[in-house]
């Protein structure tokens, strides 16, 4: 005996495993009055579903364009804002990251890790350029995970960035590097904005630091420059 | 693909796809939530979440999906949060009215009635679950999640609307 509810299941196929499926099926098959039964189920069910539509009453529609207006002018979406400010930072880093790379010709006239020059360098500056550079390759790596990261995950990337930054801010200070320390600290509101859906960051401030670095490359030029007189930064 | 998704994410572009679709939407969230304030809210909160996300779609058919799910299950957690059966009433006044205004003459004002009165029988899980099934398609364990249930209770509860719903809608077959 097939019930009604079976026959139901049966036509939304959904709720019967394989076996009764088949047995509903071959039922039907064998009985016309049961695929009577089945065709007057959803004839009636049919009739239920048969409320008329109702306009959307007008200061309803007013309210709902009011709404996505208020929210479009608000400000651009997060994951826009998110990317802008992420495709900002790492352009930034990737300035700051080639422009710490001595050029081939310098490589050349390096002298190699054994030699006196090098040896003569005090340790703690080395350990601190060699780390600034494995930093600014870990905030690039991490600040490429941001986009896809869920909200916890990204909060706990860019608080973590944040920090270093901060220690390498610090340590720029102590090498008398005082611009890469501004650049690195410059960096804190962008990322922080990153984790903040309600703060929106500004083209001008990614414009300000895209102006700051153009001015420290100039610099680094310059510095570079055997004609010129040597600068105390090898940012 | 970039252009047309540039296009796609300009707002008069957005507002012309709520124009166009939102009494399906609105009309949805109705039935699940038999209160036009809910579902008029309901049918917000889809579209600021779809407003946010817009550069994900692609396409009117895309998006109008997924807002009519979203503003379902808004509908759903609405009526759970709000739970406004004192104002029931004023969805089957309004839709006695759209029965009985020009552009309800194709639907007879007694059939109106009687459905308004077979609904008003179901319990809310009744209601809601015969909705989703029936009318929006969706699978059982879909609607068991979104009413926080099991599937065997979703499977009972529209048992127990079908058999509800035929009791009072019989005279509308030619039945008995």
């Amino acid at each position: 005996m097939i019930s009604d509810d079976d026959l139901l299941l049966y036509y939304y196929r959904d709720g019967l495993d394989a076996t009764e499926r088949a047995r509903v099926a071959t039922a039907l098959a064998k009985q016309p009055e049961l695929a009577q039964r089945l065709h007057r189920l959803v004839a009636q069910l049919d009739t239920a579903a048969e409320l008329p539509d109702v306009p959307v009453p007008a200061h309803i529609q007013q309210r709902w364009q009011g709404a996505l207006m208020a929210r479009s002018r608000a400000r651009p979406s997060f994951r826009w804002q998110a990317l802008a400010a992420t495709v900002a930072l790492m352009a930034i880093l990737f300035t700051v990251w080639v422009s710490m790379k001595p050029a081939p010709e310098q490589i050349a006239d390096q002298p190699s890790p054994t030699s006196p020059q090098a040896a003569g360098a005090p340790p703690e500056t080395v350990a601190y350029e060699r780390g600034l550079r494995w930093h600014l390759a870990n905030t690039e790596q991490r600040l490429a995970k941001l986009d896809t990261a869920q909200p916890d995950e990204r909060a706990r990337l860019v608080e973590a960035i944040i920090e270093q930054n901060r220690m390498y801010a610090l340590a720029a200070d102590r090498a008398n590097e005082p611009q890469l320390a501004r650049v690195l600290r410059a960096f804190t509101p962008i990322l922080e904005s990153l984790t903040d859906e309600r703060r929106e960051t500004s083209a001008g401030d990614i414009a300000q630091l895209s102006f700051e670095l153009r001015v420290m490359q100039a610099r680094l030029k310059a510095a570079a420059d055997p004609s010129t007189p040597a600068q105390p930064i090898a940012l | 693909m970039l252009t047309s998704l540039k296009s796609w994410v300009r707002p008069d572009t957005f507002h012309a796809v709520l124009n166009e679709r939102s009494v399906r939407w609105y009309n949805a969230c109705l039935r699940i939530t038999r209160d036009a304030d809910l579902a008029a809210d309901a049918v917000q909160e889809a579209l600021l979440k779809a407003w946010d996300r817009r550069d994900e779609f692609r396409g009117k058919s895309e998006l109008d999906t997924w807002i009519h799910r979203i503003a379902l299950n808004s509908a759903i957690d609405l009526m759970r949060r709000r739970r406004p059966q004192a104002l029931e009433e004023s969805l089957d006044t309004e839709y006695l009215m759209a029965a009985n205004s020009p552009h309800g003459e194709y639907v007879q004002e007694a059939l109106s009635r009687d459905l308004i009165t077979a609904m008003q029988r179901l319990t809310t899980i009744e209601r809601q679950t015969f909705v989703l099934k029936h009318i929006e398609g969706w699978r059982l364990e879909e609607i068991a999640e979104s009413l926080q249930t099991n599937a065997n209770n979703t499977k009972q509860a529209l048992f127990r609307a079908v058999r509800k719903l035929r009791v009072d809608l019989h005279v509308w077959r030619g039945e008995s």
